[in-house]
């Protein structure tokens, strides 16, 4: 499969610059500034690339939308607050090819007309700082950023802003009144970054493998990309695969590929430890719904689910979930789907601003309950109370943090309540089980329904 | 009285240029990460009141986006700190047997430091490095794929790096 983002991602000292340009890169670069801006998003239109950070809207479609009100300066900032349980793509990305993520921004600032642009990164990705420092340094040196790029007359500064440690800042307006100095309490919208982001001025705010696959898409045309892939998938994904698999990795896909061939063959996962079965699946970061084996692997309809983003949302929520960020989560046969839920619903109540009170209440109940019926404190009534408290968040809050809360535990109850009531009849039994199982220990097997 | 030294008021400058004029608050969480690391690894309110007088922005402004965002510290911590993360992913691999091994080893509890001020311990939320687990973060760097002997190895090179 030809790989579009990490194919030269282990290219021997390809972070600095000299290996990056001698491999290719800055092209892109160089094609772009001879292109007028509206023609460079007409590529990314034709391309069907839609966002790489969870929730998949198109990314020429956003850039259209971009206000352009004479005499106010325009931002590109790209969103590198990578914090979904699951999700570590970007991280890879900028880790090892930094390079691909600088020029993908400059394509793409003049593409909207920003002359500074910024990468707001997670404050605990601190020694990537450094790499991007470094990459837009030398992009710098080499002419591909500072005043006038290449002639064109076009200025272009980028600059890395770390934050401090908040799931929320991943939000778009979050992420934006975080980059103002100001806690993270998401925007009412309207009105749209695009036509009031950062300190007011029109704002694209777009995940970093979004930005990375501009490239690409210049280089070989949009038409090309959109070759790739399915239907609306178009392009190439990266996927971030852990939990119980052989090889925890990040995995470029062209989204034609089967679930099952992505956990089994040995181009990926690698199949499950110990000739362990796989019990369920969290495909696309923790927000969205966990499945059981059978629907993962297969559709309602008995049709081979596959890893695209109309494969991995067929049947809905009801029987479906999402490709979202790409976090792929392998639960095998001895994990506790109950346990694991409460971990995420303790993540979301951590992370929850505090703004709106069906999220910040509500998932700390969520937290309470779900450790209540994991410790054998459970009655049969709190599974029903879960159900009723997820569902009076969702669609309840300023933004979707609400129901990325409330998903997951709903997901868990429609498609795990016998482990739920297991937990609940044999109170204090789950305990009993090690799960640290991996490397050291021995692991006590309990039977656990479902 | 807090002060940094000029060569960090030069690279505080440096931040706020980053920002469009008058937009200086907007330095504010690089600047915040710069005076933990200035002084002595947290956020004591005089530390606060000062970045408060470089971005000439009111002391309030600073407490709320200090006391938001997990990475501030506003008491004192070890030497060293091991912040463990304990969400979905981490867990599967072993990170409850990780924490608790180091509870162990350590004597104190999660949220506490050693006597001697070497260690602090904290659990944290996903960190990202959900492929690598289990991990934990200590000061600038990832520590991933740990086992007890791994924990052992990291805490005695920690005690003879500060010997």
């Amino acid at each position: 499969m030809k790989k579009l983002l990490l194919e030269k991602a282990h290219v021997e000292g390809i972070r600095t610059y000299e290996v990056y340009r001698r491999e290719g890169g800055y092209r892109s670069v160089e094609k772009a500034l001879k292109m007028a801006p509206a023609d460079i998003t007409e590529e990314v239109k034709k391309s069907g690339l839609r966002g790489r950070g969870g929730a998949g809207f198109p990314t020429g479609l956003k850039w259209s939308f971009l206000a352009k009100p004479e005499g106010i300066p325009r931002h590109l900032v790209v969103n590198a607050d990578e914090s979904e349980p699951g999700t570590f793509k970007d991280r890879y990305l900028m880790e090892f090819i930094p390079h691909l993520l600088i020029e993908g921004m400059v394509v793409s600032s003049f593409a909207l007309g920003s002359n500074v642009s910024y990468i707001y990164i997670r404050g605990e990705y601190a020694w990537i700082v450094d790499i991007l420092e470094e990459a837009i340094a030398e992009a710098k040196q080499n002419g591909f950023l500072g005043k006038n790029i290449l002639d064109s007359g076009f200025d272009c500064e980028i600059y890395v802003h770390r934050g401090a440690g908040a799931y929320i800042c991943g939000e778009e307006t979050a992420l934006l009144e975080s980059l103002e100095g100001k806690r993270g309490n998401p925007r009412i919208k309207p009105p749209f970054p695009a036509v009031k982001g950062v300190w007011e001025r029109p704002t694209v705010v777009n995940n970093v493998e979004t930005i990375a696959a501009v490239v690409p898409i210049i280089n070989d045309g949009g038409e090309e990309y959109a070759k790739i892939g399915v239907g609306k998938s178009t392009g190439t994904k990266l996927i971030s695969a852990c939990g119980n698999i052989n090889k925890p990795g990040v995995f470029e896909i062209d989204m034609t590929i089967s679930v099952e061939e992505f956990i089994y063959s040995d181009e990926y996962c690698g199949g499950i430890p110990n000739g362990k079965k796989l019990k369920a699946c969290i495909p696309g970061g923790s927000s969205v719904p966990i499945l059981p084996a059978n629907l993962l692997l297969t559709t309602a309809k008995g049709e081979k689910r596959m890893m695209n983003y109309e494969s991995l949302s067929d049947g809905g929520f009801a029987t479906g979930s999402m490709m979202g960020s790409g976090g792929f989560i392998v639960l095998d046969e001895d994990q506790c789907v109950v346990r694991h839920t409460y971990t995420l619903a303790r993540f979301y109540r951590h992370e929850s601003c505090g703004q709106c009170s069906p999220c910040r209440e509500g998932t700390g109940w969520m937290e309470k309950i779900l450790l209540n019926i994991e410790n054998g404190k459970g009655k049969k009534s709190d599974i029903d109370l879960l159900w009723d408290i997820q569902r009076r968040i969702e669609g309840n809050t300023i933004c979707p943090l609400g129901d990325a809360a409330a998903w997951p535990v709903a997901a868990a109850i429609r498609h795990f309540r016998d482990e739920f009531e297991w937990h609940v009849q044999n109170p204090g039994e789950c305990l009993k089980r090690n799960f640290g199982l991996a490397h050291y220990a021995d692991a006590i097997h309990v039977p656990v329904a479902g | 009285m807090v002060s940094f030294t000029d060569e960090k008021l030069a690279e505080v400058q440096a931040i706020i240029n980053r920002y469009p004029e008058g937009k200086q608050k907007s330095a504010l969480l690089p600047v915040l990460h710069l005076a933990q690391q200035e002084f002595d690894g947290w956020l004591d309110v005089p530390v606060m009141d000062y970045v408060a007088s470089l971005l000439k922005i009111e002391p309030i402004e600073v407490y709320e986006v200090a006391s938001f965002y997990s990475m501030y510290n506003l008491k004192p911590v070890g030497k060293y700190m091991f912040e463990v993360c304990q969400t979905g992913p981490c867990m599967l691999n072993g990170s409850d047997d990780i924490i608790a091994y180091i509870k162990e080893k350590l004597n104190i509890g999660v949220g506490e430091t050693t006597a001697d001020g070497m260690f602090t311990l904290k659990t944290v939320e996903c960190l990202g490095a959900c492929g690598y687990a289990p991990m934990m973060q200590m000061g600038k760097i990832y520590k991933e794929h740990l086992t007890k002997e791994k924990v052992d190895a990291i805490i005695a090179a920690c005690r003879a790096n500060a010997n």
